[in-house]
């Protein structure tokens, strides 16, 4: 498995309307090397931010991170093709009209000749079950169809890491378990956030995330028993005051 | 997101002698349409214009429902557009203003009908190679083409969206409660679409 190494990352942004840089991950220090890794946090605690620094979308204010020994700001363009993405909502990553069209846009760099991109196109989307789907409208798709078309595009030039942000918030309960047992079959490095606890728990390692900060980093039945009473503490205080 | 409220229509396949038209062909005639938007002062000749195009468009198989639901979503525009060239330039003026947009927008649905995606981007890719020396890359060329593409149904959808949210609120007759939405779920879009061509590497000059 590649190795995904974060060292003393510090992720800050300068705000409009208060002074000074909001901190949006403090002093962060991991190196994730199991095949599926899960991050798990309240909303705006900073699990977004964590998975784009892998990618590279987000830079570190100070410290580095790394991916198979590859730096994420100067060997940006390596890190990207060996890192893919899947966003939440598949309509802002799918760019194109058809999943197979979308698929196709992946593969341009990589296969010039227009008939071997059709078929590896092709290819990509029989190995997850799409080919039938291929020449309808993204519209047109259910939401977990859309999530595996957008999971088939960034599949189709074989990353070796795959990250996932939130990948089953949209989804219903058959969808959800349709994505599931996708990502139960890849072979690649899995590194997702999620809010669906038992998702987390069938990770080989997860972290819990708050304000900016890993607060438990383990195994999952013991990360998701954390991350319930971090919530039921929050809630109290929330009562209380 | 309903985003079906396609402007152009999407690639039926087939065999018609308009699909197997060279794609040079295909844009040329787009491009003719254009320009003879401009030069066209009579508005029968427009209407026959229309009438052969749309006889094109019937010919590919794609048919009459494909060739109404790229106009469709116009309609409304073209019948303020019609009025208000009526009161200021009259009734031929404003039938042939009318009837070119329709020659444009008829012409350019023969296209992306009867030519997938790719191909379009490929004759893109390959039309737009002679600016590689000026140091342009035609891959970016390509893929503009195709964001646009992607991107007018979804704001058209966000248009149908924001209009049953403002009509809910009883506020269909307040403009800004039309436009504003629209404008920033656009602007939105645009960033999520730039941070997953990012993610993605597209659109990054080749090694």
């Amino acid at each position: 498995m590649p190795a995904v190494a974060f060292d003393h990352v510090t992720v800050a942004v300068e705000t409009d309307h208060s002074p000074g840089s909001k901190v949006l991950l403090s002093d962060v220090s991991l190196r994730l090397e199991e095949p599926r890794v899960g991050v798990i946090g309240a909303n705006g605690s900073g699990k977004s931010t964590l998975l784009r620094l892998v990618n590279g979308l987000v830079q570190p204010s100070t410290g580095s991170v790394t991916v198979d020994g590859d730096h994420t700001v100067r060997a940006v363009r390596k890190v990207r093709r060996n890192v893919g993405f899947v966003f939440t909502d598949p309509l802002s990553q799918l760019v194109m009209p058809t999943g197979r069209e979308d698929v196709e846009l992946s593969l341009r760099r990589s296969v010039k000749n227009s008939a071997e991109r059709r078929k590896a196109a092709e290819a990509a989307l029989d190995r997850l079950g799409l080919l039938h789907l291929a020449d309808q409208s993204i519209y047109e798709l259910s939401g977990g169809e859309r999530q595996l078309m957008a999971l088939a595009a960034v599949l189709a030039v074989n990353p070796t890491v795959l990250v996932l942000d939130e990948p089953s918030t949209l989804l219903d309960l058959r969808n959800r378990e349709l994505l599931r047992r996708t990502l139960a079959g890849l072979e690649q490095q899995i590194i997702m956030s999620t809010h669906d606890l038992e998702l987390a728990l069938e990770m080989d390692r997860v972290l819990v995330i708050d304000q900016g900060q890993v607060v438990f980093d383990g195994g999952p039945a013991a990360a998701v028993a954390a991350y319930r009473a971090l919530c039921m503490d929050g809630l109290h205080a929330r009562e209380r005051r | 997101m309903r985003g079906h409220g396609f402007l152009l229509a999407n690639y039926v396949p087939g065999n018609s002698l308009i699909h197997r038209t060279p794609l040079a062909l295909k844009f040329l005639l787009v491009f003719g349409c254009g320009l003879a938007s401009f030069i066209i002062v009579d508005w029968r000749i427009s209407l026959g214009m229309l009438g052969l195009l749309s006889g094109f468009f019937l010919l590919t198989g794609a048919g009459l429902k494909k060739l109404w639901g790229a106009i469709r979503p116009l309609t409304a525009v073209l019948l303020v557009i019609g009025l208000f060239q009526w009161w200021q330039l009259g009734a031929p003026t404003a039938a042939r203003i009318v009837l070119n947009i329709l020659v444009c927008v008829v012409a350019a649905s023969l296209l992306t009908a009867t030519t997938p995606v790719q191909k379009l981007l490929d004759g893109v890719v390959k039309a737009a190679t002679p600016f590689r020396r000026l140091g342009a890359d035609p891959e970016r060329f390509a893929l503009t083409i195709g964001i646009m593409l992607r991107s007018i149904p979804y704001i058209a959808g966000t248009f149908a969206d924001v209009r049953d949210s403002a009509r809910a609120r009883g506020l269909e007759r307040n403009p800004r409660a039309l436009i504003l939405p629209v404008f920033i779920t656009s602007v939105a879009f645009a960033r999520q679409t730039g941070e997953a061509l990012a993610a993605r590497g597209l659109g990054e000059p080749e090694d």
